[in-house]
């Protein structure tokens, strides 16, 4: 699927990111091989691959900590090593980042100076990532979700045009990690982001497009909506107990059908209601992402 | 777009962190000197001989919070932050550098004063080698013990793969950091003569070895060393 998709590095639109071929690691460890993708609308593009597959590597590299040992990278057509191409990106890494011997606010006034950003902009994100409540308590007393907040916090002291968040929402709770990514996918709107998750139904909700990367090589770069899974295979519940569903697998309290493709499933549901089934619940069980985990 | 030259140094804050984490060594230093160098002033020449000789051992206490600091942004991910935003590893080891002299300051000056006062409250009159002991080797010796211990704290933090306690670089740093000043200080004594030689040789040495590392930066401390492995 990949090189029908991928496209061009060289014949391509103006684009906000490139990589072209590159690759990149860590001393004697090369770890990404001749990655080669363009960004060019903003939306949220989801970074996916097993452990070891590359992805801080390619965040590091993109954000110009670790210098390519081929191709490059380019932000606008200019080089990611000048100063004016990181002054448009944002980085996240999937560390909290949190000086010791500050407070909530010191952190993020830390953080606003190399931002620079103003005062007005600390508060703002206190209150717009509710963290205000312990804006006086030192970072070392914070819960890890609570230091990751205030991590995330800082992404928004100052807009910029590219944003690579390593695995965000790790350590949060479901309504947090909730609030974030609507936050995200509000950002996503006008600017790039890049998102590493190993959260795939979180990856599925948020990503317009999917970047998967295997053994430090590009396996896929496409729209989300053109990821299939090999297998379709469907999860049925239902009010009570019914004969309509003899013969299906069950797991748990689904009644499961493996289908060829997602048009047959509004023939699936009458012909069940048709035989008296009363559905309670119709749902996709294998998430079409895990296959690029294999 | 904003130039590299904007980029803020980072060092008054720095500085303050510096001296929140490591509280505890300056006070423990400060306390710990103030008792050695009153002591030693109410014998008055003595303090003048031996005493000044010793100090830059106290200042190896409050020196430590520098590279104690660079440890713990290196572990949390801070300098992986800072270096995407384009902070240099040479701007970050100047930043805990001067922080750490900053501390070492605090407790050399609590160290001199209460030595200085209990010298002369004891009624001894100041006589010119006292401040002459202290301008000549114990600030600078001082001084470039803590460059020297820092600079190598940090170099070998950055080489060694993340560890807390007395394993780590940080837990060996004040058995480096009080080397050189016990080196001097056995040399000059059991030699009893060319002293001001020996002092000022092992200052100038020390100095060298710290210039020397310091221009290395970039080789020694290349920004991937720079990278939490968490």
């Amino acid at each position: 699927m990949t090189p029908e998709v991928l496209r061009s590095a060289t014949n391509g639109p103006r684009a906000l990111l490139t990589c072209r071929g590159v690759s990149s690691g860590y001393q004697n460890k090369p770890v990404l091989h001749e990655i080669s993708f363009v960004v060019d609308e903003p939306a949220v593009y989801v970074v996916l691959g097993p452990n070891g597959a590359g992805k801080t590597t390619l965040f590091r590299t993109i954000a110009g900590i670790l210098r390519p040992t081929a191709g490059e990278v380019l932000l606008d057509g200019v080089p990611i090593d000048r100063q004016s191409s990181r002054d448009q990106l944002h980085y996240l890494s999937h560390l909290d980042g949190m000086p010791d011997g500050l407070t909530v606010r010191e952190s993020l006034d830390f953080y606003a100076r190399v931002e620079r950003a103003s005062p007005a902009d600390v508060e703002r994100v206190l209150d717009q990532l509710e963290i205000g409540e312990f804006s006086d308590t030192f970072i070392s007393r914070l819960s890890s979700g609570q230091r990751k907040r205030v991590s995330i916090a800082r992404v928004f002291l100052r807009e910029r045009g590219i944003y690579l968040l390593d695995e965000p929402t790790a350590n949060l709770d479901p309504k947090v990690a909730r609030e974030i990514r609507t936050l995200i996918l509000e950002l996503s709107k006008e600017r790039v982001v890049l998102y590493s998750s190993h959260n795939l139904f979180e990856a599925r909700e948020i990503g317009r497009y999917v970047i998967a990367l295997k053994s430090g090589a590009l396996a896929l770069f496409d729209k989300m909506e053109n990821v299939r899974a090999a297998h379709l295979v469907i999860g049925v519940r239902t009010l009570e107990p019914t004969d309509a569903l003899a013969g299906w697998e069950r797991r748990g309290d689904y009644y499961l059908r493996e289908l060829q493709s997602p048009d047959q499933v509004p023939g699936l549901i009458r012909d069940l209601e048709s035989k008296g089934a009363r559905l309670r619940e119709v749902r996709e069980m294998e998430n079409p992402l895990e296959d690029l985990f294999t | 777009m904003a130039a590299a030259s904007e980029l803020p140094t980072l060092l008054g804050i720095t500085v303050r962190r510096t001296l929140v984490v490591g509280r505890v060594s300056v006070i423990v230093g400060c306390i710990m000197v103030t008792f050695y160098s009153a002591a030693f002033g109410l014998e008055g020449p003595l303090f003048t001989s031996i005493g000044t000789l010793v100090l830059p051992i106290f200042a190896v206490s409050g020196g430590i919070g520098g590279a104690l600091v660079f440890a713990n942004d290196r572990t949390k991910g801070v300098l992986e932050y800072l270096v995407a935003y384009g902070l240099s590893a040479r701007r970050i080891l100047f930043n805990v550098l001067i922080a750490g002299l900053v501390q070492a300051t605090i407790v050399l000056g609590v160290g001199t004063v209460a030595g200085v006062s209990s010298y002369l409250l004891s009624g001894y009159a100041l006589t010119p080698q006292l401040p002459e002991a202290l301008l000549t080797y114990t600030f600078p010796m001082s001084y470039l013990t803590v460059c020297m211990m820092t600079t190598v704290g940090v170099f070998w933090t950055s080489l060694s793969s993340p560890r807390a306690g007395m394993n780590s670089p940080v837990g060996v740093l004040p058995l480096i950091g009080v080397a050189p000043t016990s080196a001097a200080l056995v040399l000059a004594l059991s030699l009893r003569t060319y002293t001001s030689q020996v002092l000022l040789g092992t200052e100038l040495a020390i100095a060298v070895i710290v210039l020397l590392l310091i221009t290395r930066t970039s080789q020694l401390m290349p920004t991937e060393r720079l990278l939490s492995t968490a």
